[in-house]
């Protein structure tokens, strides 16, 4: 937190209750000023800043109609092939193809009304990943970052921990996923390689293949004794082979405790879970992300391309969306089971929504005027939803949000002031959401 | 303390009296007394008729209590609907935001006291910003005296600020010395005022000299010198104390120590001033290791370590620095280094430019290219991005708005960023200096195909066109090309204004050109520039060693922008050589060169010393078999390894700096990455190999010794060595394998020392 300078003080953010009032919204200040509070109480909340988080970017902008926002009743050109089914919430459908998250939506919060203006990947990424939006216009294949991303920011909260990584982004980056001017020391830690898969490990962070424990050990014994450089022990002289020393003891730890290497290592989760999760790239990646959370990890990005259906939507999602649902609902269903959910955040999203009217290829195409996302754990009250598109899904028209207060939700969740003002390296202040409002009613 | 500080407010309170406020004087004492937080409180006998001016008395008290400042009201959207220019610097726009906006509730003349300009930070009514003012203060009262007398824009005969100046400039403290530092405003009519109650102050070595708002400087306890900056409106004055370290070292030590050059010299005075004493001079096996990694970009071999290390010329070290210069991986290791500066994103402007731009650059090393044709040659680049590289910078940085931050902040050091929306805050640049150098883009045509990320794969044509200007945002004034000081070349209208401006840029009577140029290469050398960020060059950051720095920038200058001179030059000093071990008087120096600082190895430097003293080559996509890390032509070519040592990352904008920092994410790469372990075990390895030949097993310690560490082992680590080859049940392939991995992973490999 060091560098973090909260200066515009507590109250810079949102309508005083006066101001409500003399613009004669009396009404609306009520809720106004409690939602404040709450934000306040949860930031203030130190175990928050204990919270971990598990995003999961669906790249390529998910489609809200096929997905928590059906439009039944829409044309047929625009409410598509599939069938809205109900979920536990009353009143509330999903579409078909979401079976286990709709019976366990009294888990989980969806908003249905954010709405951005930003219709390319790189520009909604950087948007929905950091929270502000590009600086300057970038086109569609661009991969951007004028600002530090939410798992960036969470390490940067964080500090240092354990020798574990802070951020993970699994198997990638995504595109505006970096630090920015926080510097590559809270980038990211990426593991490429693919855990449904016999000889899976995370990487570095284990002994590498073939090293046998024992050997590892006189290794490790023999650096011991060849390591002489002369450390420079005023602290005053800021020597940094003092620096490295702490790391490398931090790196034998993590890797000669048993416990944390149980911890990278799926392979210990017995059948009957890893089945669960389904025994795909994905499932396995969210069974690895829920194995880091409970190690200690803060923020793990699980990233899942393929979502941006311009053609052919239907067939691509009738084959996807089951197993999508079941790792997600497992993941759900498995973080409450072992007591971490109210400790966990968990998101679903990506860039933007998409087109209303399917196109002549059979899909949908950008569309920044409606997205969903879901939010669930971290004491997000279940069973909310938050917001509506319009009859035919074109547009978010009821509570109309932003992904300031999106990202200002996650920050108040995870126990950091989203209206922190965080300097760059040439002194320039820059507030961490520049609307710091939250989403109050998924605040506990 | 407080007798003197009070003294400051009383003279401050009669100069005010003297402009005719009529205020008694025993009121002006008690409200000196609460201003300090004595208790007192005074009773408000503001005359009606004392002048107040817009500028001079209520715009210093918005920038003094933070109300314009960045977070706050200044910051580009304002603050809860109010927004003030950031630091002052458009009054119009203060003025017309304070009595036009806010539907006549900020400044409320029927009723004064009730106006939110006074309720506000006064805390009488809710206020993000917290209580700012005192209302028994001078500032209420000078804020409601504005409004009583109807809120004056500028008095018919109100003086100009011209300057502003500080007493002391330079002044020897004692390790835990306080000092006031006092400010004076001078105006336009010759008159003075103290203002050092509306002054901002920071230090910019916190760490050696802090300084509160009062302007109270303490030393810390620490020997050094640092700079503190007094701001007053946009003017700007510096204090630089200085910190010795106690006890007397006698004269004669310091003219006793070794003068290879003029660096020598200068460093030696600073040191004297600071009465710091240098480390004694390293070994040749550290000289060995430095000139190596800092000229060419990687460690010497075993054999090229024996050679030198067995050499017993007298001027042994000057001739292996020639030899390196004469290197052709020279060339590859600093084009590396300028491709963190320059080189963009290829999913942005396209692969082909990148390419070529890289190979420009990397031609330029190749050729020596005097430092000065280097930059002329980029800032008034022309052609096809197919077949001059160089004209990328021009694809990439779009505007002239764009091209002016780069070129300036690359070029010379100045950072003009924050000039472009406002009065850069720490600096003497304006919107005006900003725009007068942009409009030399002003006539940059090009035709072809622009930006289309992610392929940008199409040729751009740049050149010179007849019309074309940059007007100022705010004014909408056309700007005249002008350069930030000093005298261009006249621009008439066949040539390309950029053709002036390179000239201008590069001219020998530009000081900024040389010195950030060799600011930058003697960080590199170094460890540390003289001035850090190493592109921040301006008064109120000064140099640790301002006459070095000059001295180095004149000797560049004179070897006409040779950059090998100039790394001949460092390197041939004695402060290059000196060890990184502290003796009993330097510990404490990170910032007088009096030992040489440790570096982490670039994670390319690192990346190739490992294929090489592996003997395993590392394979990268995009480039030729057996290409090396420092060869690569963009940050995009996947690879772990550099990732994990802080290469830049050219998804950024900008582009992320690269580190040097160290991080457990790097240990556990060092560790347990399967690519070390493959290199370290690989059969047609040189662990592989070594096991494998005729040697002894002494004289594979030694070889592995001189590979990792570029040195001998010591008998204690002959013994250590002989002890992995005798270990029971240790192949000779293991205990090759094991060593090496075990000295890899040692900071002595890690750092450049």
């Amino acid at each position: 937190m060091s560098q973090m300078n909260n200066v515009t003080g507590k109250y810079c953010d949102g309508l005083t209750r006066r101001n409500c009032l003399q613009l004669g919204l009396g009404a609306l200040s009520t809720a106004g000023f409690s939602g404040l509070l709450q934000q306040r109480a949860e930031a203030a909340d130190d175990n928050a800043r204990k919270r971990s988080c598990i995003l999961v970017w669906l790249d390529g902008g998910p489609t809200h109609y096929e997905t928590f926002d059906p439009k039944p009743n829409a044309p047929k050109e625009i409410r598509g092939e599939f069938q809205p089914i109900s979920t536990a919430i009353a009143g509330v459908q999903f579409s078909e193809h979401l079976k286990r998250l709709s019976a366990a939506a009294g888990e989980l919060a969806v908003v249905r009304s954010i709405r951005h203006s930003q219709g390319n990947h790189g520009a909604g990424n950087h948007y929905m990943m950091t929270g502000a939006p590009p600086r300057i216009p970038v086109g569609c294949g661009a991969f951007v970052s004028f600002h530090p991303s939410l798992g960036s920011v969470t390490a940067h909260d964080r500090g240092e921990s354990r020798g574990l990584p802070l951020y993970f982004s699994i198997p990638r980056m995504s595109r505006s996923g970096g630090p920015n001017f926080l510097g590559a020391k809270y980038a990211p830690f990426i593991v490429p390689d693919n855990p449904n898969s016999e000889s899976f490990r995370v990487r570095d962070v284990a002994l590498p293949k073939g090293l046998a424990e024992l050997r590892f050990g006189n290794r490790r014994e023999l650096r011991g004794l060849v390591d002489r450089m002369k450390r420079i022990k005023e602290e005053a002289a800021g020597d940094p082979v003092v620096g490295l020393d702490d790391y490398y003891r931090q790196g034998y730890n993590l890797v000669t405790s048993p416990k944390a290497q149980k911890a990278f290592d799926i392979h210990s989760e017995s059948p009957k879970v890893r089945n669960a999760y389904g025994r795909n790239s994905f499932g396995q990646r969210a069974l690895l992300a829920r194995r880091l959370v409970q190690a200690g990890v803060p923020f793990v990005t699980l990233y899942e391309g393929g979502w941006d259906n311009h053609g052919t939507i239907f067939p691509t999602l009738r084959k996807r969306l089951p197993a999508w649902d079941q790792t997600l609902a497992t993941l759900l269903e498995d973080l409450k089971q072992r007591g971490m959910l109210d400790s966990t955040l968990v998101l679903v999203l990506g860039e933007f929504g998409r087109t209303p009217k399917v196109n002549s290829r059979g899909g949908r195409d950008h569309w920044s005027n409606a997205m969903s996302v879901m939010m669930a754990g971290a004491r997000t009250p279940g069973g909310t939803i938050v917001g509506a598109t319009d009859r035919a899904g074109y547009s978010a028209v009821e509570r109309v949000l932003s992904p300031e207060n999106f990202a200002s939700t996650v920050y108040t969740k995870l126990g950091i002031d989203p209206a922190t003002v965080l300097y760059t390296p040439t002194g320039r202040p820059a507030g961490l959401v520049s609307d710091p409002t939250p989403i109050r009613e998924l605040l506990a | 303390m407080t007798r003197r500080y009070t003294r400051d407010l009383d003279s401050w309170w009669r100069r005010l009296m003297s402009e005719k406020l009529a205020i008694r004087r025993n009121s002006m004492m008690a409200i000196v007394l609460s201003a300090i937080g004595l208790g007192f409180t005074c009773p408000a006998s503001f005359a009606a008729d004392a002048p107040v001016d817009f500028e001079r008395d209520i715009l210093p008290i918005f920038t003094r209590f933070g109300c314009n400042a960045g977070p706050c009201h200044g910051k580009q959207a304002g603050q809860n609907g109010f927004k003030l220019s950031l630091l002052g610097f458009d009054p119009d726009f203060d003025y017309d935001a304070l009595t036009k906006e806010g539907r006549g509730r900020r400044v409320f003349s029927l009723e004064p006291t009730r106006s939110l300009l006074l309720t506000k930070p006064t805390g009488e009514n809710p206020h993000g910003g917290g209580k700012r003012i005192l209302k028994e203060g001078p500032e209420y009262r000078m804020l409601l005296g504005w409004v009583v007398r109807g809120m004056p824009r500028r008095l018919p005969d109100a003086p100009r600020l011209a300057r502003i100046s500080v007493v002391p400039q330079r002044q020897i403290l004692d390790p835990r010395g306080i000092q006031q530092m006092r400010v004076t405003a001078h105006y336009s009519d010759n008159s003075q005022r103290d203002v050092t109650r509306y002054t901002q102050f920071q230090s910019n070595e916190s760490g050696i000299a802090s300084v509160n708002e009062h302007g109270i400087v303490r030393g810390q306890g620490v020997c050094g010198e640092a700079a503190i900056m007094a701001r007053y409106m946009g003017a700007i004055a510096v204090f630089r104390p200085t910190i010795p370290l106690p006890g007397k070292v006698s004269a004669a030590t310091y003219k006793a120590l070794p003068r290879k050059n003029f660096i020598d010299d200068l460093v030696w005075k600073k040191l004297q001033r600071l009465q710091i004493t240098p480390s004694s001079g390293c070994s040749d096996e550290k000289y060995l290791r430095r000139v190596y990694v800092d000229i060419i970009g990687r460690v010497p071999t075993p054999q090229e370590a024996r050679t030198f290390l067995e050499d017993t010329r007298a001027d042994r070290r000057t001739l292996l620095v020639d030899a390196l210069l004469a290197e052709p991986e020279y060339a590859e290791h600093w084009s590396n280094k300028w491709a963190d500066l320059l080189r963009p994103n290829p999913y942005r402007v396209g692969i082909k430019a990148v390419l070529n731009y890289d190979a420009w650059v990397r031609r330029a090393f190749r050729q020596n290219m005097p430092y000065d044709q280097f930059v002329r040659e980029l800032v008034a680049a022309r052609g096809s991005t197919y077949r001059n590289g160089a004209v990328t910078l021009y694809r990439d940085r779009r505007s002239p708005a764009e091209r002016t931050t780069i070129i300036t902040q690359l070029f010379l050091g100045i950072r003009l960023e924050c000039a472009r929306c406002h009065h850069h805050p720490f600096e003497i640049w304006a919107q005006d200096d900003f725009y007068s150098f942009a409009a030399y883009f002003a006539r940059v045509g090009r035709k072809g195909t622009g930006l289309s990320p992610p392929i940008s794969g199409s040729e751009e044509i740049f050149f010179s066109v007849e019309g074309g200007s940059v007007t100022h945002p705010r004014t909408g004034k056309v700007m005249p090309p002008r350069p930030l000081f000093g005298q261009a070349p006249v621009i008439d209208a066949e040539t390309d204004p950029r053709e002036a401006l390179s000239r201008w840029i590069t001219s020998k009577s530009n000081p900024f050109f040389a010195k950030v140029m060799v600011n930058r290469v003697w960080a590199d050398l170094m460890g540390r520039g003289l001035v850090e960020p190493v592109d921040d060059l301006r008064a109120t950051n000064p140099a640790s060693n301002p006459e070095l720095l000059e001295a180095l920038a004149s000797d560049f200058q004179n070897s006409d922008f040779d950059i090998k001179a100039l790394i001949r030059r460092v390197t041939a000093s004695h402060v290059y050589a000196l060890s990184s071990l502290p003796g009993p008087r330097n510990a404490q120096d990170t910032r007088n060169y009096s030992r040489h600082y440790r570096q982490r190895l670039r994670a390319e430097v690192m990346l190739d010393a490992i294929s090489d003293i592996t003997g395993v080559p590392e394979s990268f996509a995009a480039m030729p078999p057996g290409s090396r890390a420092k060869e690569l032509w963009t940050t995009r070519i996947g690879s772990l390894f550099l990732d994990a040592f802080g290469r830049p990352d050219p998804n950024q904008d900008p582009p992320c700096e690269r580190t040097g920092d160290t991080t457990v994410v790097q240990s556990l790469h060092l560790m347990n990455s399967e690519n070390l372990h493959r290199k370290v075990a690989a059969d047609s390895g040189w662990a592989a190999r070594l096991a494998g030949s005729k040697r002894g097993s002494a004289e594979i310690v030694e070889e592995l010794y001189l590979a990792v560490y570029s040195r001998r082992p010591d008998s204690e680590e002959r013994i250590i060595g002989q002890g992995v080859f005798n270990k029971k049940g240790t192949t000779r392939r293991q205990a090759t394998e094991d060593l090496l991995w075990a000295l890899i992973n040692t900071p002595e490999f890690v750092f450049k020392d």
